[in-house]
This record gives structure tokens, sequence and C-alpha cells, in this order.
């Protein structure tokens, strides 16, 4: 029995192989992780109409600078995916 | 086990080979050696054994090599590309901020003008100014509006969880 399990050991040391290739997980851009700011809110005690279309106006601005960091994160992530898909594809 | 695999690895490859003919050539032999037939024949069984494991595991080794560098060479060019790829997304997230940006400053600059009644502008544009200056200074926003603006601007604080 004992001589089996030498010989089976012996036979299998064969099969070991480890892989040493890691493939790292890709940073994302610093830019893309920048929170959304707060939207403005009117300063108490202005009442012109101007003040609250400014108000308005940037806030737009803010939404849509928003939009873009986050097409850019679905950006990222669909193109980094087909990197990774080709890099894995045998 | 695997020790004793690394240490005959070193052993070069034409040494397996060497042995494995010689091993043959052994069990062949040993029916014409009386006397060693018998140490002939089991020495060249272990040998013919021995040299074929270790020529499989060279030849395995050498495919796991090759599959190895293979995939290392891939991933260096994934690398490159995932790089490549991050240049790209900052270069449209930078422009594309700007761009707007850019354009919300100059409608804030727009309306400005509107808060100045030095118009410098003739036609049209001037009777234009004139009724908007005119429409600003006589109806101030009510306070109820501004509270129902800024309300909804800061409808994320109510999404926000108690801190405990």
């Amino acid at each position: 029995m004992k001589y089996i399990i030498l010989s089976l050991a012996v036979f299998l040391s064969a099969c070991s192989t480890t892989v040493p290739v890691k493939q790292k997980f890709p940073d994302a851009p610093k830019e893309l992780f920048e929170k959304c700011p707060n939207l403005n809110i009117i300063e108490p005690g202005k009442t012109a109409i101007t003040d609250l279309l400014k108000t308005v106006v940037s806030n737009y601005a803010l939404y849509y600078e928003c939009s873009i960091k986050q097409e850019g994160w679905t950006d990222w992530y669909g193109e980094q995916k087909k990197n990774f898909d080709k890099a894995n594809e045998k | 086990m695997w020790q004793l695999t690394w240490i005959l690895s070193f052993l070069p490859n034409w040494f397996w080979i060497l042995l494995l003919i010689g091993s043959i050539a052994s069990v062949i032999l040993s029916r014409f050696f009386l006397v060693y037939k018998l140490p002939m024949k089991i020495g060249g069984a272990i040998g013919l054994i021995l040299s074929v494991w270790m020529l499989g595991a060279a030849s395995n080794e050498a495919k796991w090599e090759a599959r190895v560098k293979e995939l290392e060479e891939k991933l260096l060019v994934a690398e490159q590309a995932s790089k490549q790829i991050n240049t790209e997304i900052v270069e449209k997230v930078v422009t594309n901020t700007k761009v707007v940006q850019g354009k919300a400053k100059t409608i804030i600059e727009y309306i400005d003008r509107w808060n100045t009644k030095e118009v410098i502008v003739e036609g049209p544009e001037r009777i234009k100014r004139e009724e908007v200056i005119k429409y600003i200074e006589m109806c101030p926003v009510p306070a109820a509006i501004i509270d129902a603006h800024n309300a909804a601007a800061t409808l994320n604080k109510a999404a926000e969880e108690p801190k405990k």
C-alpha cells in the first residue's frame, strides 16, 4: 500500500504547476472620483429674477459636469472590460 | 514531492534522452547477458520509467512556461491599453467639463448684463434689454418661490441617513 501511495505521489508531482501570472485591476483616473458637488441655493435676501436665473444656470452646469463624470465611469468600465476580455480570451 | 522534481529538473534534457536510450538498450540487451540479466532488466525498467516521466515533466513544464510567457505578453499589452483608455477618458471628461463651464459662464455674463442700466447696444436688442430690466425692477421674486427652489436644490440632504 505504501508503495502505491509513494508512486502516486511521485507521478502526481509532475502535474503540479503554479501559474505565477496575475492580472492587476486597472486604476480608474482620479478625475472620476471627484464627488458631484451640492447644488447652489439662492442666497437669502436676493429677490431679483436674475439671481434665480443665475443660480438655475449654474445648477444646470453642475448637473452636466456630474453627468460627464458619470458618462466617464460608464465609458471607463466598458472599455476596460473589453480590454480585460481581450487579454483573457484564448 | 515538487522538491524532487525541482532538483532533477537541473539535469539537462539530453541526460534524460540518453537515459531513455540506455534503458531501452539495457532491457533489450539483458537477454544476451545471463549473469546480469535481472539487474539489467530492473535497472532498464527503472531508467525507462524515470526518463519517460522526467521527459514528460520537462515537456509539460515547457508548455506551461510558454503559456505563462504568452499570458505575460498579453497582460503587458492590456496594461498599456488600459493606461491609454484612462488617458482618453480623462481628456474627454476634462474637455467636456471645460465646455460646459465655459457655456455656463457665457450665459451668466449675458444675464449679468440685465443688471446694469448702462445699455450700450442700440436697436431691437436695446428695447429687449430695457424691457427685461424694467421687469426685473418691478417684479421681485416672492420668498416662497426662492424657498421652494432652495428646498429642491437640497433634496439630496433628505436622502442622507441621519448620523448616529
